[in-house]
């Protein structure tokens, strides 16, 4: 049997374990396939309501930042059912005792994530400018955007996937946690729309800071798209501080799985 | 009765003798997993209370206890998993508690529970642990071929982790351990619920990495593959190892058990005095400890006594609790 004991370098370990995560990915392309296609079909088919509703441009923004944003939510459940059935299937244990450090584990882990993530919002604005008349008024602002709302995603849907204890857990929290995140948030419905109390928890749901950066991405404010990002990233820290606590512990084998 | 017997036959001095002959002696730079003393409490119950495990390079250990022993636990304290409150590791002279990656880098585990990514097929699973382990593109790929080759697995290279057989899946999770040529290889219970055919391809890969100078900690509750490895023993008992030593000083000392079914029921008055003593009926046979089964079936034989059916029970794990357990309860 050939050795190679040299201790490779932790790039090559990232990148096993990311061309790893990949093929798991692409192995069960359902759950993708419908989060990146369900919200290009929501869009088209509801985006003339929006905009019967608001004047101008305002209505196509609105559709799109309400489809990104319920959508993205909703496809928090790739980064969460990706870690909760590494713990269901052991592997997350069997890789901890592996020579990857954890940081390696969690960019192996969250990189194909990140990218679906992203792809999903990147999809439904580009297919909103090109056939529906989305304006765009600074590509480089809604990708700081896009960016900031991916890392947030990821580090809930991490956390989430980490905490919960079974997938039925796992898909009540996105489904329910969701929809609450979204309308909180005013993605849905605009806040101007919502009760009084409605706008004033708003700003505690990650929801209503997506739609803030997204919104202002797309009309080119610069000062707002930075701000909201700013809290995204604190989201995506706080998340992704829980979910590296939580990775880093044994579940033993009295964790009911 | 029984458990008096075995104090008779196995107790006291000759015990402590018995499980003072430890490992083959070997300089300490041999040693490739060096525990001692580890501690390891879970909500104030000792999970480990001073475990202590030395393992040289190319030895196979078998470590062996009751559910609840501590085995586990160990293994998932020398790969990292779990942090003992007290203790030391040293993995190659790696300290595994204080440098824990530097150490998992010389260990292939095999965990008690499944552990395979099930809608990846064999290959994936070996070339992601393997390239973990470090082996280059190269290496990896001519890895994978031997290791599978190895484990019976090269018809089972492409076909999803779950579509295996019980037995298959067992043969996957070893060659995810034993890719990497690791120079310690941790085996939780690798052959529990496998068939033959399994436990035979995984017991000769054990041996080949002892042979080529892997150490090798081996947890079971099967005593014959124990045997079969030349392994030689921990038993682990209330979170600490009781007993260290080759088979031969631990159980060779052991009396077998003669099981002998007469016409009638009961003991025989013909059997030898020497033996009255030792025998009791149960279930219908004559159960009879005995130090030299030849001798004294000879001499069962020769008073007259016509068993019509002889089984001869060689001592095992269970016997070797019951004589640590007697002899503990003599010292006190």
């Amino acid at each position: 049997m050939q050795r190679d004991r040299a201790v490779r370098p932790t790039a090559a370990r990232t990148a096993a374990l990311v061309r790893h995560n990949v093929m798991l990915m692409l192995r069960e392309p359902g759950p993708m396939a419908s989060r990146l296609i369900l919200p290009l079909a929501f869009l088209l088919l509801l985006h003339p309501l929006y905009e019967q509703a608001q004047p101008g441009s305002r209505g196509i923004v609105q559709a799109v930042v309400a489809t990104i944003v319920t959508f993205s939510l909703l496809a928090m459940s790739i980064a969460g059912g990706s870690f909760l059935t590494e713990r269901i299937w052991h592997t997350w244990q069997r890789l901890r005792s592996s020579a990857a450090t954890p940081a390696e584990l969690l960019i192996g882990k969250l990189t194909p994530v990140l990218a679906v993530l992203g792809l999903q919002q990147v999809a439904v604005i580009a297919f909103a400018a090109a056939l529906l008349g989305l304006p765009v008024a600074g590509l480089p602002l809604l990708a700081v955007a896009v960016a900031a709302w991916t890392l947030a995603l990821a580090g809930m849907g991490a956390a989430l996937g980490l905490l919960a204890r079974s997938f039925s857990s796992l898909s009540a929290s996105y489904d329910i946690g969701g929809m609450i995140l979204s309308s909180l948030g005013g993605a849905l419905v605009p806040l101007t729309a919502l009760p009084e109390w409605v706008r004033q928890v708003a700003p505690i749901s990650p929801g209503y800071w997506a739609v803030s950066a997204l919104e202002s991405a797309l009309r080119g404010a610069a000062g707002r798209t930075f701000l909201a990002s700013a809290v995204l990233l604190a989201f995506a820290a706080g998340a992704g501080l829980a979910a590296a606590i939580r990775a880093s512990r044994t579940w033993g084998r009295s964790a009911s799985l | 009765m029984f458990r008096s017997a075995w104090g008779v036959q196995f107790s006291g001095a000759r015990a402590s003798k018995a499980r003072a002959a430890a490992v083959p002696a070997r300089g300490d730079s041999d040693a490739v997993l060096v525990a001692a003393g580890l501690v390891k409490r879970y909500d104030g119950i000792a999970a480990l209370a001073g475990f202590d495990l030395t393992v040289q390079a190319g030895e196979i250990a078998g470590l062996v206890g009751h559910n609840g022993a501590g085995k586990t636990t160990f293994v998932e304290v020398v790969t990292g998993l779990v942090r003992a409150d007290a203790g030391r590791v040293l993995v190659a002279g790696e300290d595994a508690l204080h440098n824990s990656r530097r150490a998992r880098r010389l260990i292939g585990v095999a965990p008690q529970e499944q552990a395979l990514y099930l809608s990846a097929t064999v290959r994936d699973n070996m070339r992601l642990f393997g390239a973990l382990a470090g082996l280059s593109t190269r290496a990896l790929h001519d890895a994978i071929e031997d290791v599978a080759a190895e484990l019976l697995l090269t018809d089972a290279l492409e076909q999803r982790a779950g579509l295996l057989s019980g037995g298959q899946r067992r043969r996957a999770q070893a060659a995810t351990a034993m890719i990497g040529a690791p120079r310690l290889l941790l085996l939780d219970e690798p052959t529990a619920g496998a068939d033959p055919e399994t436990r035979a391809a995984l017991l000769a890969a054990v041996r080949r990495r002892a042979a080529a100078g892997a150490a090798i900690v081996y947890t079971t509750h099967y005593l014959p593959e124990l045997t079969d490895l030349g392994a030689t023993l921990a038993v682990a008992r209330g979170g600490k190892v009781i007993a260290r030593g080759t088979q031969d000083s631990l159980i060779g000392g052991l009396p077998s058990e003669l099981r002998l079914r007469f016409d009638q029921r009961a003991v025989p008055s013909s059997l030898p005095t020497v033996m009255t003593g030792r025998a009791e009926a149960v279930d219908g046979e004559v159960r009879i400890l005995s130090a030299d089964p030849p001798g004294d079936l000879a001499a069962i034989f020769a008073c007259g006594c016509a068993p019509v059916s002889v089984d001869v029970r060689r001592p095992g794990i269970d016997e070797l609790y019951r004589a640590i357990a007697a002899e503990a309860r003599d010292a006190a």
